[in-house]
């Protein structure tokens, strides 16, 4: 499917209620989902459809030089629910307020953003079956491997006809899905040795890949048995290498701390021009990249989606902003206004909040520092860190640290054992003159790995400090 | 009662005849209302709670459950969910019962207070946040605040097929301040957050005096220094304890982590686990506590349960299925972030109860290490017993004196060696309940609280 039928779009037909209510913008959803949990390997839960369906309203009342923003969400497409959620948000209209008079809302029915791939058609005719198969081919996968199980898991696929329109003759939408994967991968290895360990997956997709599972598992078998015998690192300032996984714990929440409009409103933002990390750092804000959870043909203003460059050679390039942030600024959206985000995810309903500035998939450009091999070369002695428990970034100081789930120790520019426990942490984005991670990158690779929302090659830090045991 | 009342007898008569399909079904319609305010020296935003009712039915199928969810309480959406349990009913007849004890509890409870907040509009609340703004402005280095206030009602009725009824409607009232202290580009920030369930008392605690302590700490940080970081005696603050406390005894005695066979705990069932001095406790029914709740989404009366009784693990939280093949009783945890989601048995508030020790005691007796203070979050291992607590700042201690202010960290340990090591636990005075949300994983957040007194101990700690 591309877009909802204009008849019965969810946002639609609440726009046929709001003549006379301009400026206007109306978000909706139709939401189908479908879940397998598992406890084991056998079924402990199946759910769905889980059926929900609702709209956005927000208002924008200029006066004396400023706008009053209402909205309300709701899911009463009678014309009576309409009103209501139309008078709460003419309510909070009346004691909003965002600096701007100018409101340049995204125009034009052909503004769809042209094709991006977001939908696994498959999944979206047969959802349960779809997930059926998944979780089958899940099982086979783990066949044979006896010192390994799954834990717990979930399969969580959601179908969504998402519709935007507003006051200025927007009537976009587009269909779209979303696989989310949890599960924890426990390696028993046995009487002797160290007790179990466990890996935890955390992923989300546009699509099932069945197909993929069998190496995939070898690799997360492999990290459970790692995380069952690592052992606390040393204490000590050492160099680290930070793969995507770990990346994607940290830019999101960092970037979108900084690199935004609604940074730049509250003055903690940054400024293009400011040379914020090592001259081999370029990175992007993607919101096309083909499959991933967090590109899309428009944003949730209905602006087309498009890669924008945050670091160029460590200079900042471009900020992000939203239709609103836009007009305080007196420049265009970027197409970064969404909704629904908690700490750099989307959730699986969005339309329940108004839309904040946020980045999509950032992407790190492959550097020279060659092959994973090359960088481990070039560390000589310090620490891959391949998973943090919660990296805890902070938007404001750009701080983030947490305890190594899984790390190896790096000797004589070779892998050596898997490390497990103590801590790392350091400043990932600093103001200009300051020290931070990307300033002090020394290397970054030259193969990217998807890791949602960041797109990645391995980097190579300088150091970092290392809390361990001895 | 509320926005739920009107649609009762269409949901008791659904419930009633999916009963004739099978052994056991029960149904959680929910309804929220509320309203927050976020208020900055730039912009005033307000957000309501959805106006979206729905309703999640659940049916056993004789070998598991499956779920249904509506958004909408209409006669056609909750045909659609009947429709759809019948179909799977269809392909999976039950006979037996499913494990563990059918509530028949029958409650009604609305939070009580003098001071109902359901009326605090718009106009009142700005009002409020820009007196609670004012207090900070001008403050040197202060470069901006932000206020945030909200009350929120959230209404659930649990129906089921053996004649339980529960309908509570929780108050939830909240305000933070978030000074945030700028210099030469150099951005640190701190917050103080008074929550609860209840009414307008609960804003009573946003002073002047608070909002000014927490811009000058957010100052103070600029210049704050690099924390010391490897194996340290620590002295955790109560935010910090209480992270402690969620994240090793909470999600660890999460029973479901028991069927799993995934929790380090299940084999210490019953023995000491740590010092005499140390009791923790789970505690839906905390009056007035953020996370107190009347009853669970499996219609269990929320209650105190202890998890750790003087060093010795002695309970852990449960839901009906987990109660029955432990052969105990659910404890009331059974929780759902909102009927679009599955229950998981969840933690409400969590905290370590008091010692005897005072702080000043504490410090002398931890001679040199860090106090770590304003806990930010947490993760745990279940499988693993390791946990990770965060603190926005602390302090050195130097030989039995609190010195220097020092930047965000991590601690990360083995949490049975971290008990093993627990050396006091302070008094009454200082014990403190925060107001949080945890996940499990990625998504099904709910609101929690954890809390304590000062704990002493030892850990590794590091910048974070």
């Amino acid at each position: 499917m591309s877009a909802p039928k204009t008849s019965d779009a969810a946002a639609f037909r609440v726009a046929d209620n709001l003549a006379g209510k301009e400026p206007w913008e109306v978000f909706g959803e139709r939401i189908r989902r479908y879940e397998i949990h598992l406890n084991r390997d056998e079924v402990e839960m199946t759910r769905g459809p889980v059926a929900l369906e609702g709209y956005d309203i927000r208002l924008f009342r200029p006066r004396d030089g400023i706008l009053g923003i209402g909205s309300q969400s709701s899911n009463d497409f009678s014309a009576e629910g309409v009103r209501a959620a139309l008078q709460d948000a003419e309510r909070s209209a009346a004691y909003a307020s965002f600096p701007t008079s100018r409101l340049n809302l995204a125009s034009g029915r052909g503004a769809t953003g042209g094709i991006v791939e977001v939908l696994d058609r498959g999944l979206w005719e047969y959802p349960m079956d779809s997930l059926d198969g998944f979780v089958s081919a899940l099982r086979t996968a783990f066949e044979g491997r006896k010192d390994f199980e799954v834990s717990f898991g979930s399969v969580r696929a959601t179908l969504v006809e998402t519709s935007i329109c507003n006051s200025a003759g927007l009537r976009t939408g587009y269909g779209h899905t979303t696989v989310e994967l949890e599960m924890g991968v426990k390696a028993t290895g046995g009487p002797e040795g160290p007790a179990p360990g466990e890996y935890w997956l955390n992923e989300s997709d546009r699509r099932l890949r069945p197909r993929e599972l069998g190496a995939r598992v070898d690799d997360w078998c492999r990290y459970a048995e790692d995380v069952r015998r690592g052992r606390p690192p040393p204490t000590g300032e050492l160099p680290v290498v930070l793969p995507s996984p770990v990346l994607a714990g940290i830019f999101p929440v960092v970037f979108g701390g900084r690199f935004t409009g609604s940074a730049r409103l509250r003055g903690v933002g940054i400024q293009p021009g400011m040379k914020l990390a090592a001259d081999l750092v370029t990175i992007h804000d993607d919101g096309r990249v083909p499959w991933a959870p967090m590109s899309s043909p428009v944003d949730d203003e209905g602006v087309p989606q498009r890669r924008r460059t945050l670091l160029d050679h460590g200079s900042v390039s471009e900020i992000l902003y939203d239709t609103l942030h836009a007009g305080a600024f007196d420049t265009h959206s970027s197409g970064s206004g969404f909704r629904g985000l908690s700490g750099g995810f989307r959730t699986w309903f969005r339309f329940l909040q108004p839309p904040s500035v946020s980045p999509t998939t950032i992407t790190l450009a492959p550097g020279e520092g060659g092959t994973d091999q090359e960088i481990v070369e070039a560390a000589r002695d310090g620490i891959w860190i391949q998973e943090i428990g919660w990296s805890s970034p902070d938007p404001v100081s750009g701080a983030f640290g947490g305890e190594i789930r899984l790390g190896y120790r790096i000797r004589d520019g070779e892998l050596a054992e898997p490390v497990r426990g103590g801590t790392v942490g350091g400043i990932a984005l600093a103001p200009e003159g300051l020290p931070s991670i990307l300033t002090r990158l020394q290397a970054v690779g030259s193969r990217n790995t998807f890791s949602e929302p960041v797109s990645a090659p391995p980097v190579l830090v300088g150091s970092l400090t290392i809390g361990g045991e001895h | 009662m509320g926005e739920l009342s009107d649609a009762e007898g269409d949901l008791y008569h659904t419930v009633a005849r999916l009963a004739q399909r099978t052994t056991f079904v029960e149904l959680l319609a929910e309804a929220n209302a509320g309203l927050s305010i976020r208020h900055n020296g730039h912009l005033t935003t307000f957000q309501r709670p959805p106006r979206v009712r729905g309703a999640v039915f659940r049916a056993w199928t004789g070998s598991g459950w499956t779920e249904v969810s509506v958004s909408g309480l209409d006669p056609a959406s909750l045909r659609f969910a009947e429709g759809a349990i019948e179909r799977m009913l269809a392909h999976r007849p039950a006979r037996e019962n499913p494990p563990g004890e059918s509530s028949t509890v029958r409650l009604e409870k609305v939070t009580p207070t003098s001071r109902p907040v359901r009326d605090m509009g718009e106009e009142e609340m700005r009002t409020l946040a820009r007196d609670v703004y004012s207090w900070t402005s001008g403050i040197p280095d202060i470069h901006e605040t932000e206020v945030q206030i909200s009350w929120r009602q959230d209404e659930r009725l649990y129906l089921n097929s053996a004649a339980a009824r529960c309908s509570q409607s929780v108050y939830r009232v909240r305000g933070q301040v978030i000074p945030v202290a700028m210099e030469n580009g150099r951005a640190e920030s701190d917050r103080f957050v008074q929550g609860g369930v209840g009414g307008g008392e609960i804003l009573d605690g946003l002073t002047a005096e608070n909002a000014r302590k927490a811009a000058d700490s957010a100052r103070a940080l600029l210049h704050a220094k690099a924390p010391p970081y490897g194996r340290l005696t620590v002295l955790l603050a109560p935010s910090v304890t209480g992270y402690f406390a969620h994240e090793s005894f909470g999600h660890g005695a999460e029973a479901d982590q028991f069927v799993r066979d995934r929790s380090y705990l299940k084999p210490h069932l019953g023995k000491q686990v740590g010092p005499e001095i140390l009791t923790i406790v789970d505690n839906g029914a905390y009056t007035g506590a953020w996370s107190e709740i009347y009853c669970d989404d499996e219609g269990h009366p929320a209650q105190r349960t202890v998890l750790v009784d003087h060093g010795r693990f002695t309970g852990a939280l449960h839901d009906r299925v987990t109660a029955a093949m432990f052969g105990t009783t659910p404890t009331g945890n059974t929780r759902r972030s909102d009927v679009f989601s599955r229950s998981f048995v969840r933690m409400t508030n969590t905290y370590v109860e008091p010692g005897e020790s005072s702080f000043e005691e504490l410090v002398k007796e931890a001679r040199d290490g860090v106090l770590l203070e304003s806990g930010v979050g947490g993760i745990e291992d279940p499988q693993g017993g390791q946990v990770q607590v965060k603190a926005r700042m602390g302090h050195l201690i130097e030989n039995g004196q609190v010195t220097d202010l020092v930047s965000s960290m991590a601690l990360s340990g083995k949490v049975l060696e971290f008990l093993s090591s627990i050396r006091g636990v302070s008094g009454k005075k200082d014990f403190a309940l925060d107001t949080g949300s945890c996940g499990k994983g990625r998504t099904d957040f709910i609101p929690n609280s954890a809390g304590g007194p000062y704990l002493l101990s030892s850990a590794v700690v590091g910048q974070a």
